[in-house]
């Protein structure tokens, strides 16, 4: 029997705001355990939760940057469930009335037809302590961290319209990118800014039905998120084929066994209505004036590149997928540098470079003006591109702008044809037999040629002018040759 | 006779020389003073020690108030069982008492006490550093024996609180507060508002009301069919309220931790099911009932809720003061069930519903223990204390 997967995703990001979610504590749940908790955010008995405004504002941004609908009235819920995560028996969050409803992302489908995944609801949430398990001698114990209690998230809840691994994988690179655009979060789930939960059910090719969902977490990148629901898909496939139930209940992947290992059974009781935090009343001035902050997202972007710029739909794609490499290439653009010469350095040397580094476009020392001012050189032949090479190399470590540091280190390129006649000379002399090669019509001797020129020039001649002058000077021998 | 104060501060002197100058003010271990011990009557929170002051706290102190110790309440201040509200006011003790209102508290306990009590509007007190059960129904009430005592200190405390967002910016107007005319004066009447009172206190309160009438005010009959549905709403929707809400009071970083759990998870769960008293482990109970076994009859409730607030507004719209009789309905012993709490706070709880102001005189000898009670709508505290000191000075300030 062929089976189809039924597939949604349930996201949590966290955002990036300076306080935690109800209370002024910094938001940094990285930092020394339980250095950033206060009464509020430790739930003692008489405080008072208050919703932060950034983190509303921040919340509400990342909706319309994935276009759904931001509700003119939402609330916060109790949602009670107990852990030592959650000394106070329920986190607050959004279950009947959510920030947002529909929403959604195009991808670019396998048979190369976009297709739209739909997004249900996004809501916002407290998160949850941290807890930390030890050994101390041969006694295991565990500690709780509140540094992460009360930090701001959303959640995103999609609806079942995945069928492949591949579809949540595009997603959520999709995803990722409209959060980052819209600055709410660095959304990775390496360092666990965003968390991806699978429900998946599965059932025989073209049926319509739901069958029951297996909840799978703890995947730690996209591409565990795409192992985890191949590997989930193949287990109820072979379950259901021996003819076994499928039971509701959370898995949790294992990246070292490449296998999903069953956790606990799911439970969720309703949720009450928190009699305390206000109700959050949008009003549609205040939504539009949100709106008028959203910056120029991905999509559109990649279509203006590919209609200002000449690019294809791949490289405007590859550059508008960062908001700092879109930047960057827009900011060199602005310098003077021609398009495509500022989309293959960028994505060719200076991207590679940065990663080597381990630094980030934003703050490497190489600035647009900098690079600009290389590319410009490079494309006036001030230099060759193998020295602009070395020179982008140096910008990262000397300061100093790159025509100086062309000067100093006499990265000036020959295009002085007096200077180099002596040197082609010199070369045709001494490779009597790649001349005759040429001669008798072996294009490929030129190349052997001028690479043999730009050796004796120290790598400093223009290839260009050497081209010329070699073509100018065998053809003009063997007119005069008898 | 054992000890009225469960904590009296070593030195009880007021910070500041404002209008309380030298009041002394008793509270209950639920209002929250920096270093004093804070269970608000349940083992559950025992030798919880407040890390800050309740907002309404400090601002008593700023204003100049005492605040001279907590008197015992009942278990996060549910029903008065075990409770001695009103006592330190009675004994002389304190000029006034700060008793958390849940259902009728601090006004039941001022009837007992034969003393005023007063339950301000919802959001009029801040929340921050108030320990309770039923958030969206409970506030601290004011139980004293000086009607002036209760404006007084309703200035000092009450207003927006940038610590607690529950709270309105702007609290609602207060209407004007002019000269009272007792002939353009007219007092609304809730017939439903008597039924469940036995024939004295039925007799009592009319008997108040004729007093009224000699005074030159005009009362007018008012119909509430839906009044009954009072108690219902408040326990259906106050229990869920609680057994969410109470999830906080985990017994494990303070109170007491059950001994004998295998591991963390075990000794939460045992430590939350040994903390809560008979009463509020029922109500709890009740509670989760309901938002997990039928939640369709809680949403139920607070569209009951809804409907008895937009008709209590309508009601109190049409005149000056609403009067209802206010009875202890306590039955015959000692119980503590759920069931007879719910009773005994028959003919007050509904402004916890509701939110709405109320006012407990003291009743007049031969009233059968019926005292009246004034309400009026959310947000008119001042007027209704304007015109409460009126109708108690018109009885020639009997009590």
């Amino acid at each position: 029997m062929d089976f189809e997967a039924v597939i949604g995703l349930e996201i949590h990001v966290e955002l990036n705001c300076a306080t935690k979610m109800f209370c002024d504590c910094p938001n940094r749940p990285g930092d020394a355990p339980n250095t950033h908790i206060c009464p509020t955010c430790l739930w003692f008995p008489g405080a008072v939760p208050r919703l932060s405004r950034q983190a509303l504002e921040k919340a509400a941004l990342l909706c319309l940057g994935l276009e759904a609908e931001l509700q003119p009235v939402s609330a916060f819920d109790q949602k009670v469930y107990y852990y030592p995560d959650l000394p106070k028996g329920y986190q607050l969050s959004q279950a009947h009335l959510p920030l947002s409803r529909g929403g959604g992302i195009e991808i670019p489908g396998e048979d190369g037809q976009t297709r739209r995944l739909r997004i249900h609801h996004i809501h916002m949430e407290e998160d949850v302590a941290k807890l930390v398990h030890e050994m101390e001698g041969r006694l295991p114990i565990s500690l709780v961290d509140f540094n992460r209690a009360g930090a701001p998230l959303v959640e995103i809840v999609t609806e079942p319209d995945f069928r492949t691994a591949c579809e949540a994988m595009e997603f959520l690179k999709a995803l990722r990118t409209r959060v980052r655009y819209v600055g709410a979060s660095e959304c990775s789930m390496e360092n666990g800014t965003m968390r991806v939960d699978a429900n998946i059910s599965v059932r025989p090719a073209g049926s319509d039905r739901m069958n029951t969902k297996v909840e799978v977490k703890n995947m730690n990148s996209i591409r565990h998120v795409g192992d985890a629901i191949a590997h989930e898909i193949a287990r109820q496939s072979a379950a259901v084929q021996a003819g076994e139930a499928v039971i509701l209940h959370t898995r949790l992947w294992d990246p070292d066994k490449k296998a999903t290992v069953p956790m606990r059974a799911k439970f969720e009781g309703p949720c009450v209505p928190d009699p305390v935090v206000p109700v959050i009343a949008l009003s549609a001035e205040w939504i539009a004036d949100l709106r008028g902050r959203l910056p120029e997202m991905p999509a559109v972007r990649a279509e203006r590149f590919m209609a200002c710029y000449e690019l294809n739909g791949e490289e405007a794609a590859f550059l508008s997928a960062e908001p700092e490499v879109a930047g960057y290439f827009e900011a060199l653009i602005t310098e003077g540098v021609a398009p495509r010469m500022a989309m293959h350095w960028l994505s060719t040397q200076l991207m590679p470079a940065v990663r080597e580094r381990e630094t980030a476009l934003d703050a490497c020392p190489v600035t647009p003006a900098r690079l600009g001012g290389l590319l410009k050189m490079l494309a006036r032949d001030e230099i060759n591109a193998k020295a602009a090479r070395e020179v982008l190399g140096l910008l990262f470590d000397e300061d100093g702008s790159p025509e100086a540091i062309v000067r100093r280190r006499g990265f000036g390129q020959v295009s002085d044809t007096a200077a180099l006649e002596q040197l082609i000379d010199t070369v045709l002399a001494a490779q009597p037999a790649a001349v005759a090669d040429f001669r008798s019509g072996q294009g490929k001797a030129m190349g052997f040629l001028i690479g043999q020129a730009m050796q004796a020039s120290g790598g400093k001649a223009n290839p260009k002018v050497i081209r010329e002058m070699l073509a100018k000077k065998l053809a003009a021998d063997s007119i005069e040759s008898p | 006779m054992e000890e009225l104060f469960v904590h009296r501060p070593a030195e009880a002197t007021a910070s500041g020389n404002g209008p309380l100058h030298g009041m002394k003010v008793a509270l209950q271990p639920n209002c929250s003073v920096a270093g004093w011990p804070a269970d608000a009557g349940s083992d559950a929170l025992a030798d919880f020690k407040a890390l800050e002051d309740a907002t309404i706290a400090g601002r008593l102190r700023q204003a100049g108030a005492v605040l001279c110790g907590t008197t015992r309440m009942s278990e996060f201040g549910f029903g008065l069982h075990g409770s001695r509200a009103g006592e330190a006011v009675r004994q002389g003790a304190a000029d006034a008492e700060l008793v958390l209102d849940l259902m009728g508290e601090s006004r039941l306990a001022a009837l007992r006490a034969s003393v005023f009590g007063f339950k301000p509007s919802y959001g009029r007190l801040s929340r921050l550093g108030i320990i309770g059960l039923i958030p969206s129904m409970e506030c601290a009430g004011l139980v004293t024996a000086d009607l002036e005592v209760i404006a007084k200190i309703l200035d000092a405390v009450a207003g927006a609180d940038e610590m607690d967002f529950s709270m309105p910016a702007e609290p609602a107007a207060d209407p004007e507060d002019g000269p009272i005319d007792p002939s353009r004066l007219t007092i609304g009447v809730i017939a439903e508002a008597l039924q469940g009172l036995d024939d004295d206190a039925q007799a009592g309160f009319r008997q108040t009301l004729a007093a009224i009438r000699e005074t030159g005010a005009t009362l007018l009959d008012l119909s509430f069919p839906e009044f009954s549905l009072f108690p219902l709403a408040h326990q259906v929707v106050g229990a869920v309220e609680a057994s969410s809400c109470a999830g906080r009071y985990d017994s494990v970083r303070y109170g007491r931790r059950a001994p004998g759990a295998k591991n963390w998870n075990e000794m939460y769960l045992r430590s939350r099911g040994a903390a809560f008293g008979p009463l509020v482990k029922s109500y709890l109970f009740q509670g989760a009932y309901f938002q997990f076994e039928r939640y369709g009859a809680f949403e139920a409730a607070c569209r009951i809720r809804s409907r008895l607030v937009a008709r209590m507004d309508r009601l109190a719209a049409q005149v000056d003061v609403l009067a209802l009789p206010a009875v202890d309905l306590a039955g015959s012993g000692n119980a503590a069930s759920l069931g007879d709490t719910y009773a005994r706070f028959g003919a007050t709880l509904f402004a916890n519903v509701t939110g709405q102001p109320a006012l407990v005189l003291p009743p007049c000898p031969g009233t059968g223990g019926a005292g009246l009670q004034l309400t009026a709508a959310r947000g008119g505290d001042g007027r209704l204390l304007a015109l409460g000191r009126h109708l108690f000075n018109g009885r020639g300030g009997k009590a």
